[in-house]
């Protein structure tokens, strides 16, 4: 039978008067030894609106499936309740003999009564057997109300939008393109390569930071399934799965509009830029963040490092700034928040230009004050041991003892109480002070506040779950690429990127998404339209209130409603249900459990 | 009022930890009965007081906590368990007969001690 | 040898590990169907043995236990267990690999995981998932959550009394099962064959592995597990309850002496866990991290690093220089802290965790399909600055800690990207 042929069957089934088989598994003694496998089939025989009741030495063997199948071809059975081992191991399996005999899988009961019953109720036969026999009761109970259910299918457009075109958004959009989607990368800046562009040379590959973006660059252009807008404003962006729509204004002036089955934000970074007055910055010209260090060390002569015609022969990096701040310690940001996270990649860079630094202008002394020097990557702690090796002065503070930079016409003092010398107050001189300046997201409040974005503490995109749904936002279709996530280096953006491209891959993998059917359904004759449910709802426009047939009702978007059932306790009137799992059921499985 | 215990478990963790207990050949009473549901903050007020009406000797919810996958209702939940709480206090129902604890997949020993303290519980009544 | 049982696929997955599963499950979801090989009984890697995992404190078994179920019910992934791939043979655009499944003694077609045999088993053996701390029977189930639930006997340890056969209800014990030659064909490849923890007995400064009471990060897992070998925390030497418990970071990372110069990238964090944890279960207990440098990187760690300290958890700058012990098997360490009063000084613990790190789990370049490995055995990439997945073997990709150590959300993000470079490959040939 082809699908369509089975979902007619389910609903003809469905239409019939309800008979329930009931089956009760042996599991070769493991359940029979204790419970009294007879007495419960014969009980549940005798029970309202079950058509047979069996008893089977495997249920799940070949012959006991086709006992259940022959039932419902003889007898008409037209729901069946299967008490066994746990529906972990073969709810499916008696499913799928329910949709092979033309039957809606769901209109199976599975019952466990080997790891919640047999096997805990050794010493107690009769209270297992009597347990066993409830059980069932409320498994025919339930079947009894339960409807049939189908996926819900969402029509999806075929296309990725990729917002951002640094590394994480080309590496998306080739990696949707390569699995064969449409892809469109929207950037809002003139050219594609994001912050690659800014860099120096980058680790691990010591390949400069452009080279980089003109290789995945190249891989772009030469892919016509990804089009490329840069230069582009976005200025309105709606939808929600399968069914995006991105509107943004060209350099030109036009409006354009990208409809998208799913959207991936690689929005990326910003470099954090210190407090006028942070350790000097802004006031003295010889503090500067490493990045513009980096800039000036690229447009510096060999044999001579200089800024402003100063020759530099000392230099002190001071990392941490930015990140890892401490309440109390450090002011507040803009928004009142510190910057307690760790940006991950300062420590390599910083010790990866000191090691380029050094081969350039071997002279150069360079003071190293750290808090931990967190080189965790395959190569990266060979930077590290170069660093010392090159006699670069490390020196480490606590997080209270913040190091203190006084400028004066001859230069600069580092005032650091360094633990690694019991403590002591040491003072370096330095011709020029690099602030280690770590990463702070791109602001993306506009797209942010349209799609209702979840940002975590720390100002990043917030993903579902760090390791079970560690792309995903909670916005259905949505994916993060990147450091719009969290600071990362390029070889991790790449994994990530290539990760959201997979999710957006999966979700388009039809041409219609197929949802879940375990969502919320209002019954729209008993709702009342008073408007309790929606505020109970995590997912935003997964509920909302409407109209229909001129009637205010609740609505649901099965596309966003994650069928957790926080609606449906609110109901004054039982208009709305997780589809399967109702409180009908419920109250009916009670009862029947309660009954002496 | 009768013995039973209605134990209402999540299809994510307790009752996969319901299973661990059986696999494990662990003992407990047999006077408990088992229901999973997708999380238990789809039941209202009165689907509680309305089992204790019915005869159920005791209710343990046993929620996800904060492996939970759902967003915000585990705190949903806690708020809904409170005002059963003082719905059963205005009815003389002894508050101890509803417990609300977090049983992980692997949480074999304190699904069994969330059972034993509730037979006290129900026996005392 | 016409009876030789060969399997077709889309994709070859080696290694059931975090990253294995994710990568198979990434790509059946795409529709390519995937078997994955898997050498231990169970899949689910070494994830599936943990405790809570950082830095949410995630039940481990909750978050692995449905990515195992999803990949073992899903029509489009097969899987083999106690499975060995013995060889990987390019063959024009597709691979064939030689597979051997590994004789469990009994017949998994009928077995329903009843345990029954077990029960009735008379012989014990240490029980190496307890990392040795619980016992096992000699024909037994892995562990509560295994998939899939069936019982392996070793016959090295078995006395052929029979019993289990006896007590079987499906009559599946099979005393005379060979291995059985498996063979799969693929059109590519993914790498996903893990670590290894850096070895006890690496360092004879640390006594080698044989001081009762220094014990592997693994085995503290399984002691902070809900349903671990003992319930709660005892240490091995006398059972008795711990009260002062040190942690020894860069035991086997950050050491040119052993050959691991790297940063095992996941030493800290566990470390930093399993102390939390340890607060939890005894909150008398005093606890000792000793560290060269707090690794706290991801996100969302250095917070949770904040919050240990806030817990008390002492964290001391100190090169642990050697462990022994006194007549009662409390480890003594030698240590010379690097902030503050720098002269050495012997510190008495009553247990030690040394904070192992990670080495590759396989040799993957063994197989011969042009996908080369760096200075320490783990696989390399052709350009890792434009790809996360892609080896110098054409077909072939690497997913995971087979790159180098990292955690299990860097893990699970490495293993979508890994699909991704396989799927476009397959597109494309």
């Amino acid at each position: 039978m082809d699908e369509k042929t089975r979902d007619e069957a389910a609903k003809d089934n469905f239409r019939q008067e309800p008979k329930v088989g009931v089956y009760v598994c042996h599991c070769g003694g493991n359940i029979s030894d204790i419970i009294d496998v007879k007495a419960v089939a014969a009980a549940l025989a005798r029970y309202p609106g079950v058509a047979v009741a069996r008893e089977y030495a495997f249920m799940c063997s070949s012959n006991g499936q086709d006992l259940i199948a022959e039932d419902i071809k003889n007898l008409g059975v037209n729901r069946t309740v299967v008490a066994a081992c746990s529906p972990s191991l073969h709810e499916l399996t008696f499913r799928n003999v329910l949709q092979r005999a033309g039957v809606n899988p769901y209109l199976h009961e599975h019952i466990n009564i080997r790891e919640q019953a047999s096997w805990v109720h050794k010493f107690d036969k009769a209270g297992a057997t009597a347990k066993a026999i409830k059980l069932a009761q409320a498994g025919v109970e339930k079947v009894l109300r339960k409807d049939a259910l189908n996926a819900i299918r969402v029509a999806a457009e075929q296309r990725v939008a990729v917002i951002g075109g640094g590394a994480a958004g080309m590496r998306a959009a080739l990696s949707a393109a390569g699995k064969g989607l449409e892809a469109v990368i929207i950037e809002k800046g003139p050219a594609l390569g994001g912050k690659l562009l800014e860099l120096g040379r980058l680790y691990p590959s010591g390949e400069e930071g452009a080279a980089v973006a003109g290789k995945l660059e190249a891989l772009v252009r030469a892919d016509s399934r990804i089009t490329v807008h840069t230069a582009v404003d976005i200025d309105f962006v709606s939808g929600f799965v399968g069914n995006f729509k991105i509107n943004f204004k060209k350099a030109d002036g036009r409006s354009e509009q990208v409809k998208a089955g799913a959207i991936v934000m690689a929005t990326g970074y910003e470099h954090y830029k210190p407090a006028k007055g942070e350790f000097g910055y802004g006031e003295d010209a010889n503090v500067v963040t490493l990045p513009e260090f980096i800039a000036l060390m690229k447009n510096s002569p060999a044999g001579r490092l200089a800024l402003a015609g100063k020759e530099i022969k000392s230099l002190a990096l001071i990392h941490c700034v930015g990140s890892r701040q401490v309440e109390g310690v450090h002011k507040p940001q803009a928004d009142g928040k510190i910057n307690d996270y760790c940006s991950r990649v300062c420590c390599t860079a910083a010790l990866h230009t000191v090691n380029q630094l050094k081969d350039k202008y071997p002279g150069v002394r360079v003071y190293d004050i750290y808090r931990d020097i967190r080189t965790y990557g395959m190569q990266h702690e060979e930077y590290y041991d170069k660093a010392s090796k090159d006699g670069v002065l490390f020196m480490r503070h606590n997080e209270a003892d913040q190091p203190v930079v006084a400028s004066d016409r001859t230069g600069h003092t580092v005032k650091v109480k360094d633990v690694l010398t019991w403590g002591e107050e040491l003072e370096v001189k330095a011709d020029l002070v690099v602030l280690v300046t770590g990463m702070m997201p791109a602001d993306i409040s506009l797209i942010k506040s349209q799609l209702k974005l979840p940002s975590s503490a720390d100002r990043f995109l917030q993903e579902v779950h760090l390791k079970l749904r560690p792309v995903e936002l909670a916005n259905s279709g949505i994916f993060v690429a990147g450091t719009a996530q969290y600071p990362m280096d390029v070889t991790e953006a790449m994994a990530a990127a290539g990760t959201a491209a997979a999710k957006a891959a999966i979700l388009l993998a039809e041409p219609d998404i197929p949802l879940e059917p375990f969502v919320a359904v209002v019954d729209e004759h008993k709702c009342t339209g008073c408007g309790l449910c929606p505020p109970e709802c995590s997912y935003d426009g997964a509920l909302m209130m409407g109209e229909h047939n001129g009637k205010k009702v609740a609505v649901v978007n099965p596309a966003l409603c994650k069928g957790c059932g926080a609606c449906v306790a609110v109901c004054p009137v039982r208009a709305i249900n997780v589809a399967g799992w109702t409180l009908d059921q419920f109250d009916a499985m009670v009862d029947a459990i309660a009954k002496e | 009022m009768s013995k039973k215990i209605l134990i209402i478990t999540t299809n994510h963790s307790s009752y996969p930890g319901a299973d661990a207990v059986g696999q494990a050949r662990m003992g407990y009473s047999a006077n408990t009965y088992i229901i999973r549901v997708p999380d238990p903050v789809m039941f209202p007020e009165d689907f509680y007081l309305r089992a204790f009406d019915r005869g159920i000797g005791g209710i343990i919810i046993m929620s996800s906590g904060s492996d939970c996958p759902y967003e915000g209702a585990y705190e949903r939940l806690s708020k809904r368990v409170a005002r059963v709480y003082e719905q059963m206090r205005a009815k003389g129902i002894a508050a101890n007969r509803l417990k609300l604890t977090t049983i992980c997949t692997v949480c074999r020993a304190a699904f069994l001690k969330e059972i034993s303290e509730m037979e006290k519980a129900v026996a005392a009544v | 040898m016409s009876d030789i049982e060969k399997i077709e696929v889309d994709t070859l997955v080696v290694g059931s590990g975090i990253a294995g599963l994710q990568s198979a499950l990434d790509l059946a979801d795409q529709g390519y169907s995937v078997a994955i090989v898997e050498k231990a009984p169970s899949i689910g890697g070494k994830m599936i043995s943990l405790s809570k995992v950082f830095p949410t404190l995630d039940c481990a078994s909750c978050i692995t236990t449905p990515r195992m179920a999803s990949v073992s019910h899903h029509p489009r992934i097969t899987t083999l267990t106690y499975s060995t791939v013995d060889a990987i043979k390019r063959e024009g655009k597709s691979f064939t690999a030689s597979v051997t499944r590994k004789p469990r003694y009994i017949d998994e077609k009928e077995c329903i995981s009843c345990k029954r045999c077990e029960e009735v088993c008379p012989v014990y053996l240490p029980d190496e998932y307890e990392q040795g701390m619980g016992a096992k029977k000699t024909i037994s189930i892995p562990f509560t959550n295994a998939i899939p639930q069936y019982p392996v006997m070793h016959p090295e340890h078995c006395i052929r009394c029979g019993a289990c056969a006896r007590a079987c209800p499906k009559d599946c014990i099979e005393f005379l099962q060979e291995p059985a030659p498996v063979e799969i064909k693929a059109k590519s490849v993914i790498l996903a064959t893990g670590y290894e923890t850096t070895p006890m007995t690496a360092k004879k400064q640390y006594g080698l592995g044989k001081l009762p009471n220094v014990i592997s990060p693994m085995a503290a897992e399984r002691l902070l597990a809900p349903h671990g070998p003992y319930g709660r925390v005892l240490r091995p030497s006398d059972g008795m309850v711990p009260g002062s418990i040190a942690y020894v970071q860069c035991a086997g990372s950050r050491d040119k002496s052993i050959g691991v110069p790297y940063c095992s990238r996941v030493c800290c964090m566990y470390a930093i866990k399993q102390a939390i944890l340890l607060s939890g279960s005894l909150p008398i207990a005093d606890i000792t991290i000793y560290y060269m440098d707090i690794r706290a990187f991801g996100k969302g760690y250095e917070q949770f690093y904040n919050n240990a300290r806030a817990m008390g958890i002492n964290f001391v700058k100190a090169k642990v220089a050697r462990i022994t012990e006194d007549e009662k098997h409390n480890p003594i360490l030698r240590i010379e802290r690097q902030e503050g009063d720098s002269a050495p000084a012997e510190v008495q613990h009553e247990l030690v965790v040394l904070s192992q790190g990670l080495v590759p789990g396989h040799d993957a370049a063994a197989f011969g399909l042009g996908a080369e490995n760096n200075d320490y055995g783990f696989v390399k990439l052709s350009d890792e600055m434009v790809s996360s997945a892609v080896t110098a073997g054409a077909g072939v990709f690497a997913a995971g800690v087979v790159k180098g150590p990292r955690d299990i959300p860097d893990s699970v993000v490495d293993a979508g990207s890994a699909a991704m470079e396989a799927a476009s490959y397959m597109r494309k040939l």
